[in-house]
């Protein structure tokens, strides 16, 4: 499949780099507005991890809905679900130790992978008031590991330092439209760039120093895993984090 | 018998300036937002709100100046629409005041209520520049010695739920995602019930496992079908998006979001 000429945008290239750091058998979490999770998850499940159990903010487990919807706390997403969890059920499982990976977003990123979801200024006069970081500095600090997303890649947004940390701790991976980046040993450094990116791009696009010597192109989705996709999110919901 | 089933405006006359208030219901899903407007009809002025992550229902309260501190884990409208319009305004002019949690401590501070305990510890947390900037304080561990954040209670004066059916005692009756009503439920000192239908107290006990929320802690039952509209009310009707998109839309000037509130809010009688 060398040969395959379809276009990658941000939007695939994204989902299918979240989905393949997935394990089967591993419990997963998202929450609040969190389409990319949710399609990732499922694609995964589809894929490469059918005994993946998926816990979303409805308290839904392994829920099947029959459409996606925009907003991820919807009743569509506890259909099929064998049971609904309350929402301490969920956070409690991740102070315990029992949450195996969670997916969590942030407004702002820096080189420690730590994020901002508070405020962009002086916390109590801020310049934005942004939404709150919802779950994340109980979650962050006590899921096996986190996956952290952003459909937004620029200096702004990936910074050497936050001026307000939400939440920080067990970051594994940090998703982008541009690239993957992994933790180790307390900073963020390139995994991989992706295919219509470049190392100059991320360079200059990444407000903390990044190494990009060796650093390879992420794969570009296969035929396999593209069709998936389409299957799992046929409507395409995971572009309103585009929009 | 005590009479508790009453109007939406005999109910929310009980809610006192200045109360604090916990909101049932999450995001754009089963929030009392009958109930939220109702509280603006009623020009009520100061309430604390708390909730773990809201979108209209806040937002609302926010603008209309009913509102003017909210302690919650996140305040949006998620992807559909974005940040919330007035709760960010209102936060960035200094006119509310932002208790940020995580959501868990929401949940730990009315666990405690519950439970009658001044707080309790938590794990995570520590690592959060929320500690500081909230009040959050630390405790250590009589037996280990480790730190951990203490989570101060926090008791409701009263909780405004939405369910789908209540009986006229109060017994509701959620189906599909809880969220944390239950628990909203028992930590405030008590409860209105806003519903979309009743239910007969013969029915209620020919099944009481299915209440989830206790009629005993229920002060005011009231009925009020599409009460949680605009947001979603489990699978009985999805989000009104139209509304919404119209909301986000008339928050962009204050002339346009007062008029907003005339048509919409003011100019609607409760039923």
């Amino acid at each position: 499949m060398a040969t395959e000429t379809t276009a990658v945008t941000p939007d695939t290239i994204m989902v299918v780099a979240m989905a393949r750091l997935l394990r089967n058998g591993e419990r997963v979490f998202h929450g609040v507005a969190s389409p990319l999770p949710m399609v990732a998850i499922l694609l995964a499940q589809r894929l490469h991890a059918p005994d993946l159990v998926y816990i979303n903010i409805t308290g839904g487990v392994n829920p099947l809905p029959e459409s996606l919807p925009s907003t991820t706390v919807d009743p569509r997403l506890v259909h099929g679900s064998h049971v609904i969890l309350r929402l301490a059920d969920i956070f409690d499982m991740s102070a315990r130790g029992d949450l195996d990976t969670a997916f969590l977003g942030g407004v702002q990123i820096d080189g420690q992978g730590r994020i901002n979801m508070s405020v962009i200024g002086a916390y109590d006069h801020p310049k934005v008031r942004l939404p709150g970081g919802a779950g994340s500095a109980a979650i962050l600090p006590t899921a096996g590991r986190t996956i952290l997303w952003r459909t937004k890649h620029d200096p702004r947004t990936f910074v050497e330092k936050l001026a307000f940390v939400t939440a920080g701790g067990n970051v594994d991976r940090v998703v982008t439209p541009l690239c993957v980046f992994v933790k180790k040993d307390g900073r963020l450094h390139l995994e991989s760039i992706h295919p219509y990116s470049s190392a100059e791009e991320v360079t200059r696009q990444t407000g903390f120093a990044v190494e990009t010597e060796g650093v390879p192109f992420t794969p570009a989705p296969t035929a396999v895993e593209l069709a998936a996709l389409d299957a799992v999110d046929p409507e395409k919901v995971r572009l309103v984090e585009f929009a | 018998m005590i009479q508790k089933q009453t109007t939406l405006a005999e109910a929310i006359a009980s809610v006192a300036d200045g109360s604090i208030v916990a909101l049932g219901g999450n995001t754009l899903h089963r929030a009392p937002c009958a109930a939220a407007h109702e509280l603006i009809r009623q020009r009520r002025r100061g309430l604390e709100l708390v909730k773990t992550a809201g979108a209209y229902d806040v937002d609302v309260l926010v603008g209309a100046g009913v509102a003017d501190r909210v302690a919650a884990g996140f305040i949006g409208f998620e992807n559909v629409f974005g940040l919330a319009p007035q709760y960010r305004q209102a936060a960035e002019q200094g006119r509310i005041q932002v208790k940020e949690h995580a959501c868990y401590t929401v949940i730990t501070a009315l666990r405690a209520a519950v439970q009658g305990v001044p707080f309790l510890p938590i794990a995570g947390m520590l690592n959060s520049d929320l500690m500081q900037a909230s009040g959050f304080k630390t405790v250590t561990d009589p037996y280990s010695g480790r730190e951990l954040a203490a989570v101060q209670a926090l008791r409701p004066d009263v909780a405004i739920v939405h369910v789908q059916e209540a009986d006229e005692q109060g017994n509701g009756r959620i189906y599909g995602t809880v969220f944390e009503d239950d628990l909203m439920a028992r930590a405030a000192r008590r409860v209105i019930l806003t519903c979309e239908r009743l239910v007969s107290a013969e029915e209620t006990a020919r099944t009481p496992e299915l209440t989830t929320i206790p009629g005993l802690l229920v002060s005011h039952v009231v009925v009020a079908p599409r009460g949680a509209h605009p947001c979603s009310c489990g699978d009985l009707y999805s989000y009104d998006y139209d509304y919404l998109a119209r909301y986000i839309e008339a928050c962009g000037s204050p002339e346009r979001f007062q008029a907003w509130l005339d048509e919409n809010v003011y100019g609607r009688v409760a039923a």
